[in-house]
């Protein structure tokens, strides 16, 4: 069974950029939320780290508040529909890269960075991820020919 | 003095601890407490650990909250600096290319030596290597 991050916080409603700041740090590390309350992650050395340094960063903006635990699910099943949900989530990044690539004359420079964002939150190892590495390999070795 | 960090130190520890020694205190001592530990050893200056004076502020990483602090004004410490921000954080927009090596790099470092003491001792000469080079591109 695996170990999961779970991350709730407050930050008062203005200046809103904090609000964008925080929801845009969760997102760029590919977190999920339930129910609209609870940011989940999977437990990783670096999860763990960034998501303490969010925690620190919040303590600091006046009024911010927020909590982390490391848990584990303890009702059988829960677990595999969890990680199913990160894996959709960067799959669905994978293929809108894996259409773009099958255009005409795709733009590789910005579909690779595309590519390097949406791999920072693959934490399962998709197997779409190999397909557009793969695939991004193979279409600048064409064009190089 | 004395300075203190969570152990299994990786790219940005590393770095600051070596902008540390280098060009903020000569004689600086490197003591590692564990990981997501909040007690602090008396008498220490604390770098890189959330809610202290040296560590992430406004979106920058410890190396550079360390060079901003002590004022010291280098045009290649600042692009280490950069590139310490983007290894550290995921950033859109990146304009440092070495950043996601220099990462990896530094946590194979610390995989591969026998405990943090010797992580940072070799991590100098990364930092070094990467210092000697990037002051070619400001000469």
């Amino acid at each position: 069974m695996g170990t999961w991050l779970l991350f709730i916080y407050k930050v008062p409603n203005e200046p809103s950029a904090r609000r964008v700041y925080v929801w845009r740090k969760l997102k760029a590390m590919g977190a999920i939320v339930l129910h609209d309350s609870v940011w989940v992650l999977p437990l990783t050395p670096r999860t763990r780290e960034k998501l303490q340094w969010l925690a620190s960063e919040i303590k600091e903006m006046e009024g911010g508040q927020s909590m982390l635990w490391e848990s584990k699910q303890i009702f059988t099943g829960q677990d595999s529909d969890l990680m199913q949900q990160f894996v959709d989530q960067v799959d669905t990044q994978y293929k809108d890269i894996l259409s773009q690539l099958q255009r005409r004359n795709p733009d590789l420079a910005a579909l690779s960075r595309q590519y390097q964002l949406a791999s920072a939150q693959d934490y399962f190892q998709s197997e779409l991820g190999k397909r557009v590495y793969e695939s991004l390999i193979e279409l600048r070795r064409k064009g190089e020919s | 003095m004395k300075w203190v960090t969570w152990e299994h130190i990786g790219v940005d520890r590393m770095g600051s601890a070596w902008l540390i020694q280098r060009f903020i205190d000569k004689q600086a001592e490197f003591i590692f407490i564990a990981h997501g530990s909040t007690l602090l050893p008396k008498g220490c200056e604390p770098f890189d650990i959330p809610g202290v004076r040296y560590s992430h502020h406004g979106g920058h990483c410890t190396f550079y909250v360390l060079l901003k602090e002590h004022k010291i004004s280098d045009r290649v410490l600042e692009r280490i600096a950069q590139i310490v921000d983007e290894a550290d954080e995921i950033h859109k927009v990146a304009v440092e290319p070495a950043a996601p090596g220099l990462d990896l790099i530094c946590r194979g470092l610390r995989q591969i030596s026998r405990d943090d003491f010797e992580a940072l001792e070799r991590s100098r000469f990364i930092f070094e290597a990467l210092y000697a080079e990037l002051s070619k591109d400001e000469a």
